[in-house]
């Protein structure tokens, strides 16, 4: 699209969005996404790409918002049904029956996998999350939960208190008791773990914020096997990887394992419109639970009239474009480019993992994930590091993707390397000093030091 | 599943979209392309549950929420009802307020949700008005989107700040669904849930001694709403809120105010605070703030606890909060406040609306009492089953009421902010018609 013709705001205007936003909301977080050279404006918004506000600058976005944009940044499919729908609905009453809301929670429980059929609208996934918990608990009368070393489900109490990172949680202890994690893939580690105390094992088929760890087949049928044998509850984190994401409508179709409980979010708001839910099968613990207790999690501000015909709407699309068959061909097509980008670089790449559009490249250097994420955007691609893993850099392109923008997604991480080689001409021969490099990976003194870096280097 | 997702398309939206012209009280029968509010309730049973479906009935709610407009919500079969549930204080501006719907249109073509971590024009630019409408000191924000989530930010902003772990309360609260929110409230299926959050103590709600011993330097904070609506609107003293406010700077804990239904004018005031005359730490805003038509709330705090976010930079991170589309609409809704200024009315109607019950009261042996200010009032009956006898004649009558969540035998009465002499009216005789035969069902 012509550049020229963006809207664009002034030098000034921006510093003032910044004062504004530093002022009233935080000064730290400009300083860190200003060292990762994240600290860039999105004005326009459309189907992989937004234009930087002040410059007109276009970027592919390789975050997606940690995959919300499946159906594309501002769908127009989904931008009428919501304009259209704006005339006759609002947010409606929440606990309370409508036409949209039955329609969505009909559609849900008709793509979703097995008997994963009765649905619990909520307000996003953190929330969904904590329903989950809450009806496992509730459901089994027990109190153990099983998370995953890495995982991220959230950051509300429950949501967090299920976070495998000391880092987002240390801050606030204590939190819930009662919850312990397992390394993502072992098996025996959770039949470790596991007892007839255990209420539910949840895990994200693919680790997203962990930094893109794909579950095997076989890990995911034994923790099948291993909650039918205790009468656990499975939770499927969907959040991320859902709505055809990783190659297939849900992640769980690559393994055929249905969980008992299955939460999403994210892509469902169709990146305009919050809204999430979960799904839990029609087995009788479950089903007595909530029909016994049904105000047990009612979400206020979730499962919106206006939010479930957006939701609707973006099922729709997707089932109508079947874009998990062109999520599939682009991610192979992408693991494959960065798989050749690993062997053209040795030694800067320990490994490309991931599925359908859902990749991660893991860095050598916990550094090089803030150190990649500003090369990256000197050219024109947005990407974020793991929250949960900074050497991984994950690739969350909006799901329509074509041939061509995957190759230039390529060719933008073949320039990056180029430039991240310029820093570490300096950074490189300092960080095998053992004291060094233990700083340089400590969050802070990175920002420090990539600010610094950012502020002196010449090509920018 | 293509096939099964055209049958889902046949009962389209446009067939169901509501007539809000249509004044029939009687129901029609829906032609084959609609999905007759039967069908839908039947569906509702096999989806959602048949427990869920139950429990509306016995609140008269079994019904599908059609049209809706200013102070009045249809039923898919015509029957007007005005709204004095009102989401639990979300439609403060009215239902589908047309000035947001119209902003809401515009946003979502010139923008979206953006990606969460970034800085954005759309954020400061709401922050910036935000910070003018709130009172003043308390001018930093965090954006938020369900209830309950606020809550929970600010039990982790009060420990991170004051490096303390003990949060205090009060008795008769009712927080929200997520689980700092849900070890606050008072609510008997908490057992269900097994271990919640630790280091949380109750103490007795107006009670100044009580909270003059519990409240110490170990204290990370004091959280509790000004007004409890859900409990048959208990409303606290102002100078027990007074005494908090010196407790708690005396042994430097957070006063944390949840304004979720108090604030945007329902009181009579703009925000509980200004009615009552104290200002918290850190204040948390509902759905009202969305007006209704976006998801959204915040919590708001002095620039002294923000030194915390900006020491710890995306240390609570949230997808949909601060949302793009989210923070034009809001803005939207302030622009609204900010002309219509509801809080005026609601201390006019809610004067008139109050005296009306209470010569309801007086006559009725039915009722203990009336409680609240502004226009969120409650109305007390002997028994929960009498309360949800009496919504439920009221929802005939055409008035939409609903039982308390924690006092489940007070029916709270709160209405659009911007209600008319008119619909006033007909609350009153529909609840003085509701209470005449009542007894009768």
């Amino acid at each position: 699209m012509n550049q020229t013709s963006r809207q664009t705001i002034s030098r000034k205007e921006r510093g003032q969005i910044f004062d504004a936003f530093g002022k009233h909301i935080s000064k730290g977080q400009i300083r860190y996404l200003t060292a990762g050279h994240l600290d860039v404006l999105e004005g326009e918004r459309d189907g992989i790409r937004f234009y930087e506000s002040q410059s007109g600058k276009p970027y592919i976005d390789g975050f997606s918002s940690a995959g919300c944009f499946n159906v594309g940044r501002c769908n127009r499919q989904v931008i009428q049904k919501l304009e259209a729908a704006a005339d006759d609905y609002d947010m409606g009453t929440y606990g309370m029956l409508s036409a949209p809301k039955i329609r969505l929670a009909k559609l849900l429980a008709d793509v979703a996998l097995g008997d994963l059929n009765r649905v619990l609208l909520c307000g996003t996934g953190a929330d969904a999350v904590e329903g989950a918990l809450k009806l496992a608990r509730g459901a089994t009368g027990r109190n153990e939960i099983v998370s995953m070393v890495k995982a991220y489900h959230g950051h509300s109490g429950m949501s967090l208190s299920a976070n495998g990172k000391d880092h987002y949680k240390e801050l606030f202890q204590p939190l819930m008791p009662g919850f312990r994690f397992a390394l993502f893939g072992d098996l025996k580690a959770i039949r470790q773990m596991v007892s007839e105390r255990t209420a539910a094992i949840i895990l994200e088929p693919i680790q997203g914020e962990g930094g893109i760890h794909v579950a095997t087949d076989e890990y995911l049928r034994g923790l099948r096997e291993i909650c039918n044998q205790y009468g656990i509850m499975l939770i499927f984190d969907e959040i991320q990887t859902g709505f055809g994401r990783t190659g297939r409508l849900w992640a769980s179709e690559h393994s055929g394992v249905i969980p008992d409980m299955m939460v999403l979010a994210k892509s469902m708001g169709g990146g305009l419109y919050p809204n999430a839910a979960i799904l839990y099968r029609d087995r009788s613990e479950l089903t007595g639970y909530v029909d016994g207790n049904p105000g047990f999690h009612s979400s206020m501000g979730g499962g919106t009239d206006l939010g479930c015909i957006v939701s609707a709407s973006v099922i729709e699309y997707i089932v109508e474009n079947k874009i998990w068959e062109n999520v599939e061909k682009m991610g192979d097509r992408l693991l494959g480019g960065l798989r050749r980008i690993k062997e053209e670089n040795p030694g800067l790449i320990v490994e490309v993992r991931g599925r359908g559009m859902m990749v991660g490249v893991e860095y050598k250097q916990e550094f090089m994930g803030i150190l990649m994420a500003d090369c990256l955007a000197t050219h024109g691609m947005f990407a974020a590091y793991s929250a949960n893993a900074p050497q991984v850099m994950r690739f969350q392109f909006p799901t329509a993707a074509t041939a061509e923008d995957i190759d230039e997604a390529l060719e933008i991480v073949r320039k990056a390397i180029r430039l991240s080689k310029l820093y570490l001409l300096l950074l490189g021969p300092l960080s095998r000093i053992p004291f060094v490099r233990t700083m340089l990976n400590k969050g802070d003194i990175l920002v420090t030091v990539n600010s610094w870096l950012r502020k002196i280097a010449f090509w920018e | 599943m293509d096939t099964t997702l055209q049958e889902k398309q046949a009962g389209s939206l446009e067939s169901d979209a509501p007539d809000t012209q249509n004044k029939a009280p009687t129901s029609v029968d829906r032609k084959g392309d609609n999905a007759p509010m039967d069908k839908l309730i039947a569906d509702a049973k096999q989806v959602v549950g048949n427990g869920f479906v139950e429990n509306l009935a016995s609140k008269g709610m079994d019904w599908v929420e059609s049209g809706r407009q200013g102070s009045v919500v249809h039923d898919s079969n015509g029957n007007k009802f005005i709204d004095c549930y009102c989401s639990s204080g979300t439609y403060n501006l009215g239902r589908k307020n047309p000035a947001i719907a119209r902003e809401l249109k515009q946003a979502i073509n010139e923008t979206d949700q953006g990606n969460f971590v970034m800085i954005s024009r759309e954020k400061a630019m709401l922050s910036e008005r935000l910070a003018r409408f709130t009172p003043s000191g308390l001018d930093c924000f965090l954006f938020t989107v369900v209830r309950g989530e606020a809550v929970d930010a600010a039990c982790k902003l009060a420990r991170g700040y004051t490096e303390r772990y003990q949060l205090i309360t009060v008795n008769g609260g009712c927080y929200g669904q997520t689980v700092f929110a849900m070890t606050l409230s008072e609510r008997a299926d908490k057992k269900d849930f097994g271990s919640l959050i630790p280091d949380v103590q109750t103490i007795p709600f107006n009670d100044i001694d009580a909270a003059g011993r519990s409240i110490t330097r170990n204290t990370a904070a004091v959280i509790l709403e000004p007004v409890q609506t859900e409990n048959n609107c208990r409303t606290a003293d102002k100078d027990y809120l007074v005494a908090l406010r010196t407790f708690c700077d005396q042994t430097g804990a957070l006063l944390i105010f949840d304004e979720s239904q108090t604030g945007f004018g329902r009181t009579g005031e703009k925000f509980a605070s200004d009615y009552f005359g104290v200002l918290p730490d850190i204040m948390l805003l509902g759905e009202a703030l969305g007006g209704g038509m976006f998801p959204f709330g915040a919590m708001v705090f002095t620039s002294s606890v923000k030194t915390f976010f900006d020491a710890h930079p995306l240390i609570h991170l949230m997808t949909f909060g601060g949302h793009d589309v989210g923070c034009r609409v809001a803005a939207a809704a302030l622009t609204e406040y900010d002309q219509i200024q509801p809080w005026q009315n609601a201390k006019k109607q809610g004067n008139i609306l109050k005296k009306w019950l209470q010569e309801l009261v007086d006559a009725n042996p039915e009722l203990k009492s009336v409680q609240g200010i502004g226009l969120m009032l409650s109305l007390e009956f002997e028994s929960a089953e009498a309360a949800d006898r009496f919504c439920r004649s009221a929802i005939q009558q055409g008035v939409l009421v609903k039982t308390g969540e924690i006092a489940k035998h007070s029916v709270i009465i709160r209405p659009p902010l911007t209600i008319n002499d008119q619909d006033l009216d007909k609350i009153v005789t529909g609840i003085e018609k509701a209470l005449g035969s009542g007894g009768a069902h």
